[in-house]
């Protein structure tokens, strides 16, 4: 489990996070959702130690993250796995050389071993025999899915992906979804993802914390979000056509 | 200032695994030590050949023994060509090659995903550069002397301002040895600096591909200023 307590930010004297408290569970997609520039990016570099939070305390399964050392920190982090919004695949390693980066870098596993899980991630995210291409040579989509097998080839027991989904059509994005969704589910990580897509939230969102302005606006889970009754979240949902559509059929009432 | 210290903090830091860290050193031999061979050659010969018809153009006095185009284009070439100028050609090349290669994986978070593996991305990809680069810059010094001279050889005998005689005894008169020491210590000097300001551009970027260019022109011209401000310096010290 990760919890955040109390987190504020600053940049030159404007707060982006105002005392964000929240819980994420290992097992279940937690999903930090809201509007572009509403803070979600800062409170997920916050938890990961990119920013030092102004105030406020991370811990990571009880263990107090805010207050570990330099050396602490990076050992905490080998547990830890992110998908960046690009992929942020190494451009001159070949998707093979990417997902065995982690393991030539942290394990002393023996080449076999290293090949065996390489494959293994692969097959897990669905692109076997992708091993020799660059990331160039793949889709975005294809990306995404190396970029996972990436974060998961160490294992991790936290698993953090910033907007998983941009860029990528609908069912694409759904399969991804899906598949974090079940990575999730199968390792028992705590996953936190950083999203705006609408879509992902009635997926996979088990739990949601809506952040605006800065601050927690309101928290619950894929089942309650369109009935919660939250003005200023209601108006980020609804602001999809195809939302309010679904829900002036289903009350007849728009908002 | 201050940030460019703080990144060399970080950079002289123990490699996390030694295998992967001289694998990488020797690709950066390869991708910016020797792909730099073929300029650093085509501009010596070139150099040097210019260098002596110039010489010998401007050395028109009969009380002038003609040995001294060889000694000009010899002590020329070791004493600033082949250190100086050619470490601030190498600047454009290699420096620019840095400061994209770094600053392009900076604005694609690629260096934020090294750094959330636990891994210092500073040590991880600048450290290799820079020693890589210190390492190939005194050969390429060496190549750069002998190359020029022997443009020398070839074009002055070929246009007549000099014989071959002439110019070897030339080269070979009044040699200096610390001379050559002075311009290894020069390159030494010139390569951590053609690999670590450039570097620190790279890695300090923040933007898109507009600021990594514009990173790329202000890396070149800091590295260009400071090698002729550290010239200055290490002439004054070594020389004088």
């Amino acid at each position: 489990m990760i919890e955040a307590r109390n987190i504020t930010k600053q940049f030159d004297g404007t707060t982006v996070l105002k005392n964000i408290s929240a819980e994420f569970q290992p097992g279940q997609t937690n999903l930090i959702i809201g509007r572009s520039g509403s803070g979600k990016t800062v409170l997920l570099k916050c938890i990961l130690g990119l920013y030092e939070a102004d105030e406020g305390t991370i811990f990571y399964d009880g263990r107090n993250f805010t207050d570990m050392s330099q050396k602490e920190r990076k050992n905490l982090r080998r547990e830890v796995g992110m998908v960046f919004q690009g992929g942020a695949l190494f451009d001159s390693l070949s998707v093979e050389q990417n997902i065995r980066f982690p393991l030539d870098m942290f394990t002393n596993f023996s080449n076999r071993e290293k090949q065996d899980r390489v494959d293994f991630c692969l097959e897990r995210v669905n692109i076997p025999n992708t091993n020799k291409l660059f990331p160039s040579e793949i889709s975005g989509g294809m990306q995404k899915r190396v970029a996972i097998a990436r974060a998961i080839a160490l294992n991790p027991r936290y698993l953090f992906c910033d907007e998983p989904n941009s860029g990528l059509d609908p069912e694409t994005a759904t399969v991804i979804d899906n598949l974090i969704q079940s990575l999730t589910k199968e390792f028992n990580m705590t996953t936190i993802i950083n999203t705006h897509d609408m879509n992902s939230v009635i997926e996979i969102g088990e739990k949601v914390l809506f952040i605006h302005q800065g601050e927690k606006c309101w928290e619950g889970s894929k089942h309650t979000i369109l009935d919660s009754g939250n003005q200023t979240l209601e108006d980020f949902i609804f602001a999809n056509k195809l939302y309010a559509q679904m829900k002036k059929a289903h009350t007849g009432n728009p908002r | 200032m201050g940030r460019y210290f703080w990144m060399l903090g970080k950079v002289f830091t123990r490699p996390e695994r030694h295998k992967i860290y001289i694998r990488q050193l020797f690709n950066e031999i390869e991708a910016l030590g020797l792909n730099s061979v073929g300029i650093v050659v085509i501009i010596s010969v070139f150099i040097g050949g210019i260098m002596t018809i110039q010489l010998a153009y401007n050395l028109v006095n009969p009380l002038y023994p003609t040995t001294i185009i060889g000694l000009g284009t010899r002590d020329t070439l070791i004493l600033e060509f082949s250190s100086t100028m050619l470490a601030l050609i190498l600047a454009g090349k290699i420096g620019s090659n840095i400061t994209s290669e770094i600053g392009s994986m900076k604005v694609t978070e690629q260096i934020d995903s090294l750094e959330i593996m636990g891994i210092n991305s500073a040590n991880y990809l600048i450290l290799p550069k820079i020693v890589a680069v210190v390492f190939i810059f005194p050969f390429l010094f060496i190549l750069s002397v002998f190359f020029g001279l022997l443009g020398g050889l070839f074009v002055g005998p070929t246009v007549g301002v000099v014989t071959v005689t002439e110019y070897i005894d030339g080269i070979r008169y009044m040699f200096v040895p610390y001379y050559i020491t002075f311009s290894v210590i020069k390159s030494l000097v010139f390569g951590f600096l053609v690999a670590s300001v450039p570097a620190y551009f790279g890695y300090f970027v923040q933007g898109g591909a507009l600021e990594v260019g514009k990173a790329s022109t202000q890396a070149v011209v800091s590295t260009n200023i400071l090698i002729l401000l550290f010239d200055l310096i290490l002439t004054r010290l070594l020389l004088a």
